[in-house]
């Protein structure tokens, strides 16, 4: 018998479109699964319909029957299902109730109504399963993004689930961090449905895959099938990119450091005699570390921070992307969103590149997290500045959206302009790599 | 040997209340340093948007009131007289009054400080009993405080980055309504999240915690008597 089967399932969001449609499948216990598709396609949705919480969180129109464990989802809700089913979001920051660390992993048990004396033990065993026994009495607000989000998957496993739903639970967090996270998942028995914008870690986990697109299941077969179907139909989510980007003739330079030094008030000094030039035409990708300084040279280079020593000369004007900018939406329409520093017609321009030029009208907040990703993409470039610099901009972006991003990137440098990167993503396409070195915070070209 | 949360959080509120009920300049003074001191243990980082939210405000009735507030008494300077607000002279016992409310002021924001920086809120809402879904609303507004103050900051940071000016009260405004949206996008990401986990399911239960001490007893007991003096004494 199926642990979860979902028949006929079309389903829409109050006053949508469809999310999903005519959906049918059927999980079977122990199984890995891994959901691919671009940003916007339903895969958040079709977890959720596993989860119960559509249609009972969200409202809308359900057709269809998913039956999770013996439950029918129209009738058990979310609390009912959750002795069988656990979710580990995006964002941890968006699901961390308790202020403590055993304390939140114990908030599902006490849910569960798991008698007392059995909690305690319990907590322990789901902190050691993803190895952060060691944060147990630690404060949540205390921990990295990286630590938080194991400590929302010890929350997860502690009550035993049969089916664990992981919604691009790695895509707020660092390289390393989510090698962790993930290097955890294969040690469970649970069934998992795992949606995933790092596709070469998530092949490697699953042994079936799904690739939604548009609500509806594009594909649905064992791993090795799903690669070669991958390869001939969507080969950016399995083949890999050149790290240099195409056409480079750098010009003058847009902006030069020169022996920066900064701290944070309080803090001890994040960098020390750091150099950097971008030069115009060129793609600067800044690599290093978590902690090495990437964020605050990329800041000092667009004149958000000041120096405490050192120089920063800039030829022209500078725009940031700063880190989610999904998170820090200003206005109430999308086409208001980027002409507000831009003018309506360079932002129905910078909406068309991005490919929003049909949501421009929408509330910005009703985007998913990888459309909100490119607006602010959008509201920014639109302004067209000499200097563009990024914070992580392929973070949680699918692998067709980030190889347009950097044949868009390198496009611009072409016009004239400079283009610096802070990323993790080695993977990433630039002229010129540079990285920051953590012990000393100085770049090294 | 440390107080318990539960009672910690008795004492607090008791601090709180002497220092409301007390006449005299000097008791709310004590009782407010007090629990300055106490919030001075929490990490500099943390303490900070909590002591300057408890002492700017106190600042402000200290320094507004008596220029404000219409007495007799001896005169300490004697300003212009404007329209509609009359004379801005100051007095002494203006001046006192002033002081009293300021550190009032001070010590019940300084309270609220010392139980949201130093306080395990989680075994606050474990030992509500009936009241167990509010306190977990007054926790889960606590611990997103600072999580408020660093939206605020991303959505500064976010227009300046367009080019965008944040100056002034109109620039800082503009922030005002994305700050609220964001926060309750982020407070309904936040429930979805608890009713995925089970949370308002039948038949919770909780797990143990250690039982009180004589200290924790004694604590709780001193409560009562620490807002009688406030009420009679101070």
């Amino acid at each position: 018998m199926a642990l979860a089967s979902i028949r006929g399932l079309t389903f829409s969001y109050p006053g949508e479109a469809p999310a999903l449609q005519d959906v049918s499948l059927e999980l079977r216990a122990g199984e890995r699964v891994a959901v691919l598709g671009p940003s916007g396609s339903g895969k958040s949705t079709l977890l959720r319909a596993l989860a119960g919480l559509v249609p009972h969180f969200h409202g809308g129109r359900f057709e269809g029957r998913v039956v999770v464990g013996g439950l029918d989802t129209r009738v058990a809700r979310p609390a009912e299902l959750a002795r069988t089913v656990a979710t580990v979001f995006q964002d941890p920051e968006e699901q961390v109730v308790m202020t403590r660390v055993a304390n939140e992993v114990a908030f599902g048990l006490e849910n569960a109504a798991l008698p007392p004396h059995e909690i305690w033990p319990r907590i322990d065993e789901a902190l050691a399963a993803v190895d952060a026994l060691h944060l147990r009495d630690r404060r949540t607000a205390e921990l990295s993004g990286g630590e938080l989000q194991r400590v929302c998957l010890a929350a997860a496993l502690a009550v035993r689930p049969r089916l664990l739903l992981l919604d691009e639970p790695t895509s707020q967090l660092d390289p390393a961090a989510a090698d962790r996270f993930l290097a955890c998942l294969a040690r469970l028995d649970a069934a998992i449905v795992l949606s995933e914008q790092r596709v070469e870690r998530a092949l490697e986990l699953a042994d079936r895959v799904l690739f939604v697109q548009d609500g509806r299941v594009l594909l649905d077969a064992p791993r090795t099938g799903a690669l070669s179907w991958l390869n001939r139909h969507r080969p950016d989510f399995v083949a890999s990119h050149p790290r240099h980007a195409s056409g480079s003739d750098p010009g003058s330079d847009v902006c030069r450091l020169d022996g920066v030094a900064f701290a944070y008030a309080g803090a001890p000094p994040v960098l020390a005699g750091a150099s950097l030039a971008v030069r115009r035409g060129e793609v600067v990708a800044l690599e290093g570390p978590n902690g090495s300084g990437k964020t605050t040279l990329a800041k000092l280079a667009a004149g958000l921070l000041e120096p405490d020593a050192g120089t920063v000369r800039r030829d022209g004007r500078a725009a940031y992307l700063s880190q989610d900018p999904g998170r820090y939406l200003l206005t109430e329409r999308v086409l208001d969103e980027v002409a507000l520093a831009a003018g309506e017609g360079r932002a129905r321009a910078a909406l068309a590149r991005v490919g929003l030029a049909w949501a421009a009208e929408r509330h910005p907040r009703d985007l998913s997290s990888g459309e909100r990703e490119r607006l602010g993409l959008a509201a920014v470039a639109a302004t067209e500045p000499d200097l563009l610099v990024l914070d992580e901009p392929t973070r949680g972006i699918d692998p067709e959206r980030k190889r347009a991003l950097a044949a868009w990137l390198a496009e611009y440098a072409a016009a004239g302009h400079g283009v610096l990167v802070a990323t993790h993503d080695r993977t990433f396409p630039a002229h010129r790599r540079v990285s920051l070195d953590r012990e000393e915070a100085r770049v090294a070209a | 040997m440390r107080l318990s949360d539960v009672p910690a959080a008795v004492v607090l509120a008791a601090a709180a209340a002497a220092a409301l009920l007390a006449d005299r300049v000097a008791a709310a003074a004590v009782v407010a340093l007090l629990l300055l001191a106490l919030c001075l243990r929490a990490p500099r980082s943390a303490r900070r948007p909590y002591l300057l939210g408890a002492l700017l405000p106190a600042l402000g009735v200290l320094v507004l009131s008596p220029l404000l507030a219409v007495g007799g008494g001896r005169a300490l300077w004697a300003g212009p007289l404007l329209p509609v607000l009359g004379p801005l002279d100051v007095t002494v016992p203006e001046v006192e009054t002033a002081a009293l409310n300021a550190l009032r002021l001070a010590a019940v924001a300084l309270a609220f400080a010392a139980y949201a920086l130093l306080l395990d809120h989680d075994r606050l809402v474990s030992a509500a009993g009936l009241a167990r879904r509010s306190a977990l609303a007054v926790a889960l507004a606590t611990r997103l405080v600072p999580t408020l103050e660093r939206d605020a900051a991303g959505l500064a940071e976010a227009a300046r980055g367009r080019g965008i000016a944040v100056e002034g009260v109109r620039g800082r405004a503009r922030l005002l309504s994305p700050l609220v949206a964001g926060s309750l996008e982020r407070a309904s990401s936040l429930a979805e999240a608890m009713e995925a986990r089970g949370f308002g399911g039948a038949g919770a239960t909780r797990a143990p915690r250690p039982s009180w001490t004589r200290l924790d007893a004694a604590a709780v007991a001193a409560a009562p008597v620490l807002v009688l003096a406030g009420a009679l004494w101070l």
